[in-house]
C-alpha cells in the first residue's frame, strides 16, 4: 500500500465478501426449492429468494467495484484520496441501505415494501434486478456520486492514467445508465426498453470497461510489463467493447415487440461480443508470459488469468451460444439463459472482484502476499470455485436443451411444469455442485485468517 | 509488421468481420427472397453509388500520396494530400446524403421490406465509417501540419492510411453487391 | 526499404489508381445495362475482389509485410466472397 488513504478500499472489501456470501446462501436455497418446491415456504418463497440473490449479487459487485476505484486510483494518481472521510460515511450509508433493503424483501410482502417506501409517488420496483425500493434507489445514486466525486477529483489532482480514465469512464456509464431505472413506462415496450439501458449498457458495456481497468492494473502490479503495452491493449478492447456492446443491445429486442430489423442488428453485433472478451484473455497471458518479476502473490496471478479464461467461456462463448435470433428462439428464458448468467457473472464480475481483493488485501494488511500455505488455500479455493461453477454451467446447460427439446420442439410438446419434472436430476446435480462452490468460497476467506507460515513483507 | 500501429489492425481486422458478417447475411437474405431484392434494387441510384466509388478510390489514392509525401519528409505536403483526401470524403457523404434523402422522401424505412432494411443498415453503417476515417485522416492531418510527424517517425500516418483505405475496401465490395449483383 | 519513396513507387500507385477507376467504370455499365445471371454475378463479383487485394497489395501495403496480414485480408476476402457465391447460386436454380 503506497498511499494512506488506500485503506477505505478494506471495508468495501469486506463488505463485499460478506454479502457474496449471502447471496451463494439464498442461491443455495433456491436451488434446494427448485427440486423440494417448498422448502422454507412461506418463510421464504422462491421468488424472494431469487430477488436476494441477484440483488446481494449487484450490490457485492458494486462494493468490490468501489473499493477497487478507492484502492487503485490513489496509486494510480500518485496522490491521496481526495476525501478518504467521505469514502467511509458513504460506506456505512450504502450498507445500512443495503441491509435495510435485504431485511425489507425478507420480512414483508414485496407489495407491502413497495407501499412503505413510496412507489406509489415514483413506481420503479418490480422490474428484475432493479427491484429495490425508491429510497434504495435513490441512496445508490447519492453514494455513486459521492464516490465517482471523490475518485475524479483525485484524478483531476493527480495523474491521468489510461487505466484511471477507462475506470472513470465505465464508473461513470455505471451511474448514469442507472437513472434509466427511474423510469418506469406503462407502455411494455418501452418499459423493457429502459430496462435493458440499465441492465444490458451495464453487464455488456460500461462494467466490462471496469473490468478491463481493474484486470489491467493487476496485470501491471504482478508482471511489470511496460504501462505502454498495457494500455494500448486496454484501448483496444475497451474500443471493441463499446462498439459491439452498444448495438449489441439489439439482442434483448428480438421478441418483445421492437421492429423486425433489429433480429439483424441484435445477431450481427453480439455475436461479435465475444472478440473483446477473447482479446482479454490472450492479454492476461501474453503480459503474465512476459512478466519481468516475479510477484510473491501467486493467487492472483491465477485469479487474473482466470478471469481472463471464464469470462469468455461465460460471457463470450455461452452468450453466443443463444445470442443469435433464430436459435433466441428456442432458447430464450430457458435454463440456457440460467446457465450463460451464472458463468458469465461468476467469470466476469466475481472473478475480477476476487483478483483484485486477492491482490490488494494482503497489501490493505501490510505485506505483499499472503503466506504460501495461506496460497495454497486461496488456490484451492480458485478451483473448487471455478470447476463447480463450470459444472452448474453445464448442468443447467444440459437441463436447458433438455427443456427446449421437450417443452419447445416436436409435434407434442410438454407443459412448462411437466418439463421441469423431467429435468430434476440436473437440479439436484447442479445443486450438490453450488455445495462444493460454498465449500470453495468459505476456503477463500479462510486463506486470509490463515496463520500458518511466513507472510512476504517486502514490497 | 503490418504499417502504423498494431492497435489500429486489430481494430480494422474487427470491423472487416462485421461487415463480412453482414455482407454474407445479405447474401442469404437475398436467395430466400430473390423477387423482392431484385425488384427493389431497380430503385437504388447505380449512377452514384458508382461515383462513390470513385470518389473514394481517388481519396486512398490521394492518402498514398500523402504516406510517400511523409516518406520523403515532405510534411506541408502530406498534409495538402490528406486534406484533398479528407475532400472526397466530404463528397462521398454529399452524394450519399442526396441519394438517402431521395430515398427516404419516398418513404422507404428500415421497415419497407428485408432489401431496404439491408440496403439502408450496410450504408449507414459504412456512412458512420467514412465519417470516424475523416476525423482520424483531419486529426493526422493537423499533426502533419504542425511538424508532428518526419521521414523517419510517420507510423501515425500509415495507421491513420490504413483505417481510410479499410473504408475504400469495404465499399468496393458493397456497391457491386447491394447496387449491380441480380 | 528505400524503394517506397522512390519516384517509381508513385508511378504504379498512379497505375493501381487508374485500374480501379477502369474497373469501377466496367462494374458500372454492367449495372447500367441492366444484365444479369450467375455469369455476370462472378465477373462483378471477381473484379470486386481483384480491386480489394489490389488496395490491401499497394495502397495499404501489405505487399512488403509478413504473409500473415496479407493472409488475414485475402483469406477475409475469399470468405466473404465465397460464401456470396454459393448463396447467389444457391437461389440461381
Amino acid at each position: 500500500m503506497l498511499y494512506k488513504s488506500q485503506a477505505v478500499a478494506k471495508p468495501y472489501f469486506i463488505a463485499a465478501i460478506g454479502l457474496f456470501v449471502g447471496q451463494i446462501l439464498f442461491g443455495l436455497i433456491m436451488g434446494y426449492q427448485y427440486v423440494v418446491g417448498d422448502f422454507l415456504f412461506p418463510a421464504i418463497p422462491f421468488n424472494v429468494a431469487r430477488m436476494v440473490h441477484t440483488n446481494l449479487l449487484i450490490v457485492w459487485t458494486l462494493f468490490a467495484f468501489m473499493g477497487a476505484g478507492y484502492y487503485l486510483i490513489p496509486e494510480e494518481a500518485e496522490t491521496e484520496l481526495f476525501s478518504p472521510k467521505l469514502a467511509i460515511i458513504m460506506f456505512w450509508i450504502f450498507l445500512v441501505a443495503g441491509a435495510l433493503t435485504i431485511v425489507g424483501y425478507l420480512a414483508v410482502p414485496y407489495a407491502t415494501l413497495a407501499q412503505m417506501t413510496g412507489n406509489d409517488i415514483l413506481a420503479t420496483m418490480g422490474r428484475e434486478f432493479l427491484e429495490q425500493p425508491l429510497p434504495t434507489k435513490v441512496g445508490i445514486v447519492i453514494v455513486a456520486l459521492a464516490f465517482l466525486f471523490n475518485i475524479s477529483l483525485t484524478v483531476l489532482k493527480g495523474r491521468k492514467t489510461s487505466i484511471s480514465l477507462v475506470l472513470l469512464l465505465g464508473l461513470w456509464g455505471l451511474a448514469i445508465f442507472f437513472l434509466f431505472s427511474f423510469y418506469n413506462p406503462s407502455n411494455l415496450v418501452l418499459d423493457k426498453y429502459f430496462w435493458w439501458w440499465t441492465v444490458h449498457l451495464w453487464v455488456e458495456g460500461v462494467w466490462e470497461l471496469i473490468l478491463g481497468a481493474m484486470l489491467a492494473f493487476v496485470l501491471i502490479k504482478i508482471t511489470g510489463v511496460d504501462r505502454e503495452v498495457i494500455e494500448k491493449w486496454l484501448y483496444v478492447i475497451i474500443a471493441m467493447t463499446l462498439i459491439t456492446g452498444i448495438i449489441g443491445t439489439g439482442h434483448h429486442y428480438f421478441w418483445i415487440g421492437a421492429p423486425e430489423y433489429w433480429q439483424w442488428f441484435g445477431s450481427v453485433f453480439s455475436a461479435l461480443e465475444p472478440i473483446p472478451f477473447f482479446m482479454m484473455t490472450v492479454f492476461a497471458f501474453n503480459m503474465v508470459n512476459r512478466r519481468r518479476r516475479e510477484h510473491p502473490n501467486k493467487a492472483a496471478t491465477l485469479w487474473a488469468l482466470g478471469t481472463g479464461v471464464m469470462s469468455f467461456l461465460g460471457a463470450g462463448v455461452w452468450g453466443f451460444m443463444h445470442t443469435l435470433a433464430p436459435v433466441n428462439f428456442y432458447t430464450h428464458g430457458t435454463q440456457i439463459t440460467a446457465a450463460h448468467g451464472h458463468m458469465a457473472f461468476f467469470g466476469a464480475y466475481a472473478m475480477v472482484n476476487l483478483t483484485m481483493i486477492s491482490y490488494a488485501m494482503p497489501m490493505l494488511r501490510g505485506r505483499s502476499a499472503n503466506s504460501r500455505s495461506a496460497q495454497t488455500l486461496e488456490m484451492w479455493s480458485f478451483w473448487l470455485m471455478t470447476v463447480s461453477m463450470v459444472f452448474i454451467t453445464l448442468f443447467l446447460t444440459a437441463a436447458g436443451i433438455l427443456q427446449i427439446w421437450l417443452q419447445r420442439m416436436g409435434s407434442n410438446p410438454m407443459s412448462f411444469m411437466d418439463t421441469q419434472d423431467q429435468v430434476m436430476l440436473f437440479y439436484w446435480l447442479r445443486e450438490i455442485a453450488g455445495l462444493v462452490f460454498f465449500v470453495g468460497l468459505v476456503l477463500y476467506i479462510w486463506s486470509f485468517f490463515c496463520k500458518k507460515g511466513e507472510a512476504h513483507f517486502a514490497a | 509488421m503490418p504499417p502504423g500501429d498494431l492497435a489500429i489492425w486489430f481494430f480494422i481486422f474487427a470491423e472487416l468481420l462485421a461487415f463480412g458478417i453482414f455482407f454474407v447475411a445479405y447474401a442469404f437474405a437475398r436467395a430466400h427472397n430473390v423477387e423482392l431484392f431484385n425488384e427493389s434494387q431497380q430503385h437504388l441510384n447505380i449512377a452514384s453509388g458508382a461515383i462513390n466509388t470513385l470518389v473514394l478510390i481517388t481519396s486512398s489514392y490521394f492518402v498514398v500520396r500523402a504516406v510517400a509525401a511523409i516518406r520523403q519528409n515532405l510534411a506541408r505536403e502530406c498534409a495538402r494530400w490528406i486534406a484533398a483526401a479528407i475532400g472526397m470524403g466530404g463528397v462521398f457523404l454529399v452524394i450519399k446524403v442526396i441519394e438517402f434523402h431521395a430515398k427516404f422522401s419516398a418513404g422507404i424505412s428500415l421497415s419497407t421490406n428485408t432489401f431496404y432494411m439491408f440496403y439502408l443498415s450496410l450504408t449507414i453503417f459504412h456512412f458512420m465509417h467514412v465519417i470516424l476515417g475523416m476525423v482520424i485522416l483531419a486529426a493526422v492531418m493537423l499533426k502533419a501540419r504542425s511538424g508532428g510527424y518526419s521521414g523517419e517517425n510517420h507510423a501515425g500516418v500509415e495507421t491513420g492510411a490504413s483505417y481510410w483505405h479499410m473504408v475504400d475496401m469495404v465499399w468496393i465490395i458493397l456497391f457491386p453487391l447491394v447496387y449491380v449483383i441480380h | 526499404m528505400d524503394t517506397v519513396h522512390r519516384p517509381h513507387f508513385i508511378r504504379s500507385s498512379t497505375i493501381v489508381w487508374l485500374a480501379l477507376m477502369f474497373l469501377t467504370l466496367i462494374t458500372y455499365a454492367i449495372g447500367e445495362a441492366k444484365l444479369g445471371g450467375w455469369g455476370v454475378m462472378l465477373m462483378v463479383l471477381g473484379t470486386a475482389v481483384i480491386k480489394v487485394q489490389m488496395v490491401s497489395d499497394h495502397f495499404m501495403g501489405l505487399r512488403r509485410t509478413r504473409w500473415l496480414w496479407r493472409g488475414i485480408v485475402l483469406g477475409w476476402l475469399l470468405l466473404v466472397a465465397g460464401l456470396v457465391t454459393i448463396a447467389y447460386l444457391s437461389a440461381v436454380k
